[in-house]
């Protein structure tokens, strides 16, 4: 849940990098903290990761926005670790999410691998009383400039084929190509939502 | 699980003021209201001397594995956690389900001590949680006037 402090007009928003494991969610994070420039803060990126460079918790990246309309929005961007084992440490990753960037593995053999981490984000997200279609996702679809992978229509057809559909990304983040794209829409989202919300409550 | 209701003036010079009481009477060097999903809430004190936002997240993190953990012991929680340093020492304290209280403090300083007069706050913030939550569904959220065709691209990547 968003964090909203009117005396200081300030707006807290908390967007979770999902995915199945080195499917390039530290990726996104590292190039957002190496490449964005219009921000009136970029925090340090913390990487809580094993010797192997694999994520053991959660990276943390703080990022504040220019002010909106004068709302001073800050976001904090989170990874979940993606391996299977890790899987409390995802619910209490999730804990307080605002909005998903849900990474997928554009190559053939980890569409399963994919399919199993949305399920089980659909899953965490119950079991943390929270409901899934209240909640902003993006999909992005990484890995694209690696051999032997999936046609967008085939990731589509397995990851985004429910009632209302939402808007996803190729990408490689590695080469930062989409990462951009898919931060600012889920940012848009979220901020859609919140503005919607608080028009339904002063109307 | 409700979240935090959005605070107005009101809830922030309570909690403002009940920090600051805190540290008057404990001598501690700073202290932080938390979200349990890494928001900074509130801080006072000697707050430039510390990445506030990082310690935040951090926290929350650590506060709510223990709490896993405590899950696994077959205990219903752990209400408060207690690190010792060299120079700063840190107590976490469990406000309500969604808020945390985090007091640094210079080591040579008396845990106990820090926890007796945080009881005190506790009580104080986790009463103006409530009673902002109770608020919640009548107060008006004023982000209408934000305009979100403005932030097409509020991050934007270097050339």
């Amino acid at each position: 849940m968003a964090i909203i402090n009117q005396a200081t007009k300030e707006l807290q928003v908390k967007v979770v990098y999902y995915g199945p494991g080195k499917g390039g969610k530290t990726t996104n994070l590292e190039q957002v903290h190496s490449n964005v420039q219009n921000v009136r803060e970029r925090g340090k990126l913390v990487s809580l990761a094993t010797s192997s460079d694999r994520t053991l918790f959660f990276d943390f990246l703080p990022v504040e926005a220019m002010a909106i309309k004068g709302f001073k929005t800050k976001f904090q961007l989170y990874t979940v670790p993606g391996q299977v084992i890790y899987n409390t440490t995802r619910q209490l990753v999730l804990r307080g999410v605002d909005g998903i960037v849900f990474v997928a593995d554009s190559q053939y053999d980890k569409m399963a691998e994919n399919v199993e981490s949305f399920q089980n984000l659909e899953d965490n997200l119950k079991t943390l009383r929270l409901n899934f279609p209240d909640i902003p996702y993006v999909l992005q679809y990484n890995k694209r400039d690696l051999p032997n992978i999936a046609p967008i229509e085939y990731m589509e057809f397995l990851l985004n084929n429910r009632e209302v559909q939402v808007p996803s990304f190729p990408s490689v983040a590695s080469k930062c190509e989409g990462v951009f794209e898919a931060l600012n829409m889920i940012t848009r989202l979220l901020l859609n939502k919140f503005i919607n919300e608080g028009a339904r409550k002063t109307s | 699980m409700p979240g935090l209701p959005p605070l107005i003036a009101e809830d922030v010079q309570v909690l403002d003021a009940a920090l600051d009481d805190l540290l008057r009477k404990s001598e501690a060097t700073a202290a932080l209201i938390i979200d349990k999903g890494g928001p900074l809430i509130g801080q006072r004190g000697a707050v430039d001397q510390f990445d506030t936002t990082t310690i935040s997240a951090l926290a929350a993190g650590s506060f709510c594995a223990t709490q896993a953990i405590a899950g696994l012991l077959g205990e219903a929680d752990f209400a408060s956690i207690y690190q010792q340093g060299e120079r700063y020492s840190l107590l976490f304290c469990n406000i309500d389900e969604n808020v945390l209280l985090i007091v640094i403090f210079k080591a040579e300083l008396s845990v106990g001590a820090v926890k007796y007069y945080a009881a005190a706050t506790i009580r104080q913030v986790g009463g103006q949680l409530h009673a902002a939550q109770q608020r919640a569904p009548e107060t008006s959220v004023d982000l209408v006037s934000m305009n979100v065709l403005d932030v097409s691209s509020i991050f934007r990547k270097q050339p």
